[in-house]
């Protein structure tokens, strides 16, 4: 669809929110929450912190849950039966709107898009992803964990979004970038203004810090560096990382039940456990820390691009706040470059 | 920013120590990726030591580290730590997973680090409402353990009462079950098994964690209320006696369970119950590894 523009006065911007949730849309915005701020469900506008940069967590759980159920089985006398799983998640999301994430959030979903589609088609996740309209807001004032830029998005970035809010003293300038954010606002036309491309204030100059190809370039040769040893022994395999992510999808399916019944279920894994490459010979290809952070950094900055045209990092820099033993992921881009 | 005295001695002692070859590995602190921010280091060769240095943004248990394989190759090392955290060091030894002889403990006087999520946000100051529950209880604001002793020049952390440390406790004993059972259900339905809890933990060191054993499959893989209840509780009692308190799992969370009243409440009973407290005494017997004539029985009707 070719982008539309519309302008919303912050008052209007109140009433939508407001008149949506009237309509049965779950609102999922970014709350305050245990002494931070985590996306989840907002019952009136007030409840959404508009202001925090990032919440502590991704909105991924919507997409990707943290435990799906794949299929249920239970077993009566000689029959089986089996139940789809793909039955309870359809039309998942249709009533579901992310509000107020940013254009980092937003730009995870369609870089996943890509390896849930490759060779086989990922239902589970193709029905959540696709009836999930998310609104973001541009960022204004990111901070010193922030790379979007590098990553080659920007704070002020549509690219994922169905709708992306920019600010604008006490209005707000509403990029309509999909026919799903077009539904989502049309019932409520009146409060919105439309208005062409021209008036919207155009992106800022945002500077990168280093160039992730650099990055990319240090990877490409240097498997065996002492870098990643090194480096890397502070790391605690906690895998903080990894679930904080918007981009990390890695699953792990398993079984669960008995001989009456069970289910198969998905769960969220990580590259930065032990088991998570041990073989059933005893075997690990990656014995130390530094070999899995070096994996991550691998998959993100090399692995993915190579194979998908698109790094898999947004560059929200979550891995690092969230880090118990402050690694920078930032900081390590910026020393691969720079060493490249 | 420049050193201080504290940050001198500090590189002094290490210094010596890797000159001299009684270690080839210090474990300390260092600047971090922001001013309000410290990480580990592991230094190696002396002419690294400047790079050590100590402030109430020192937030890690670097106790952590001992478990590790790849630190464990250096054979003897230095450590870095708060009274908490030697505590960690102190319990290892109990349980035989490090030798006394291969460790050299540097200790730091503390007066209480500030919580991280407040440091991020700008907080500079060290006060009863800017530190870590475990501050305001503390009772070894100096190293029980120690070869080298830091002291601090900073004021001690003043109390006023008014801040309750572990406050959720007390609520949580005067719940009924039913409230109890409400009350830990919404909090583990936030987990999402990252299993942060247990790799930030000294003490949780098994080379292959419950969770990772399925013939048979003792703890459910889903992250729903099963499995996330499962993990919490066996955690709770794998760490019931051996916990020190230093709080790192809670830190670590991501999703903020308010792991610390699960390990408090644990260690006040079992301090109650037996009259021990763990991390204290290196030649002491783990509570649960001994049996005494005087253990309490009247569980047994």
């Amino acid at each position: 669809m070719e982008e539309k523009y519309f302008e919303i006065s912050a008052e209007n911007l109140k009433k939508f929110v407001e008149s949506i949730i009237a309509d049965n849309f779950e609102v999922i915005a970014p709350t305050d929450k245990d002494g931070d701020t985590f996306y989840g469900k907002i019952s009136r506008f007030e409840e959404a912190n508009l202001d925090i940069l990032l919440p502590k967590m991704s909105y991924k759980e919507y997409i990707l849950p943290k435990t799906e159920t794949l299929l249920e089985y239970s077993f009566s006398g000689v029959d089986t039966d089996i139940k789809d799983g793909l039955e309870a998640v359809a039309g998942a999301n249709e009533k579901r709107v992310i509000f107020g994430g940013r254009p980092c959030d937003a730009g995870a979903g369609p870089i996943m898009e890509k390896v849930f589609n490759w060779d086989y088609k990922d239902e589970f996740f193709n029905e959540r992803f696709k009836n999930l309209t998310i609104v973001s807001i541009a960022c204004e004032k990111p901070d010193n964990y922030c790379f979007c830029t590098e990553m080659q998005l920007s704070p002020e970035s549509s690219y994922g979004s169905d709708i992306l809010l920019k600010k604008a003293g006490d209005k707000y300038f509403a990029v309509v970038t999909s026919e799903k954010g077009l539904n989502l606002i049309n019932p409520y036309m009146n409060l919105f203004k439309e208005t062409t491309k021209a008036q919207v204030p155009g992106d800022k100059d945002w500077k990168k810090l280093f160039e992730i190809e650099r990055t990319k370039n240090f990877l490409d040769k240097n498997f065996e560096h002492n870098y990643f040893q090194d480096r890397f022994l502070s790391c605690i395999g906690c895998g903080v990382c990894t679930y904080t992510c918007p981009t990390c999808h890695c699953f792990d399916i398993q079984d669960e039940g008995n001989l009456k019944e069970g289910r198969r279920i998905r769960n969220w894994d990580s590259c930065q456990f032990g088991i998570f490459t041990l073989h059933t010979s005893g075997h690990n290809p990656r014995v130390t820390q530094g070999d899995r952070y070096r994996q991550r950094l691998m998959h993100k900055f090399k692995i993915y691009s190579e194979k998908f045209d698109k790094y898999l990092c947004v560059g929200c820099g979550r891995c690092s706040r969230n880090c118990p033993e402050d690694i920078d992921i930032k900081e390590v881009a910026k020393d691969l470059a720079d060493m490249a | 920013m420049a050193n201080t005295k504290i940050d001198e001695k500090l590189q002094k002692i290490a210094k010596d120590l890797l000159e001299s070859g009684e270690v080839s590995l210090i474990i300390g602190y260092a600047k971090g990726s922001n001013p309000q921010r410290m990480r580990p280091v592991f230094i190696t060769k002396a002419e690294e030591a400047g790079k050590l240095s100590f402030s109430h943004y020192a937030v890690q248990d670097l106790a952590v580290f001992l478990k590790k394989p790849e630190v464990k190759k250096f054979g003897k090392i230095g450590i870095v730590v708060k009274g908490c955290d030697e505590k960690a060091v102190n319990a290892l030894i109990q349980e035989y997973q490090i030798s006394r002889d291969n460790i050299k403990i540097i200790g730091i006087e503390c007066n209480g680090v500030i919580r991280q999520n407040l440091a991020d946000k700008g907080e500079t100051g060290v006060s009863e409402s800017t530190v870590y529950d475990k501050c305001l209880i503390c009772e070894e604001h100096i190293p029980v353990l120690y070869d080298f002793l830091i002291e601090s020049e900073e004021p001690k952390l003043a109390l006023s009462g008014n801040v309750k440390p572990y406050y959720g406790i007390e609520k949580l004993e005067s719940m009924s079950a039913e409230e109890k059972n409400a009350f830990w259900a919404k909090e583990f339905d936030k987990c999402i098994k990252c299993y942060a809890c247990r790799q930030a933990c000294p003490l949780c060191y098994c080379s292959r964690c419950i969770v990772e054993k399925n013939m048979p499959q003792w703890i459910d893989t889903n992250s729903e209320e099963t499995g996330n209840a499962q993990w919490n509780l066996i955690r709770a009692y794998h760490l019931s006696g051996r916990c020190i308190g230093c709080g790192e799992c809670e830190r670590a969370c991501p999703v903020n369970i308010p792991l610390m009243l699960i390990n408090e409440k644990m260690a006040k009973d079992v301090y109650n119950l037996f009259g021990y407290k763990s991390g204290l005494d290196i030649n002491a017997k783990p509570v649960f590894g001994v049996f005494s004539e005087s253990d309490f029985n009247d569980f047994i009707k």
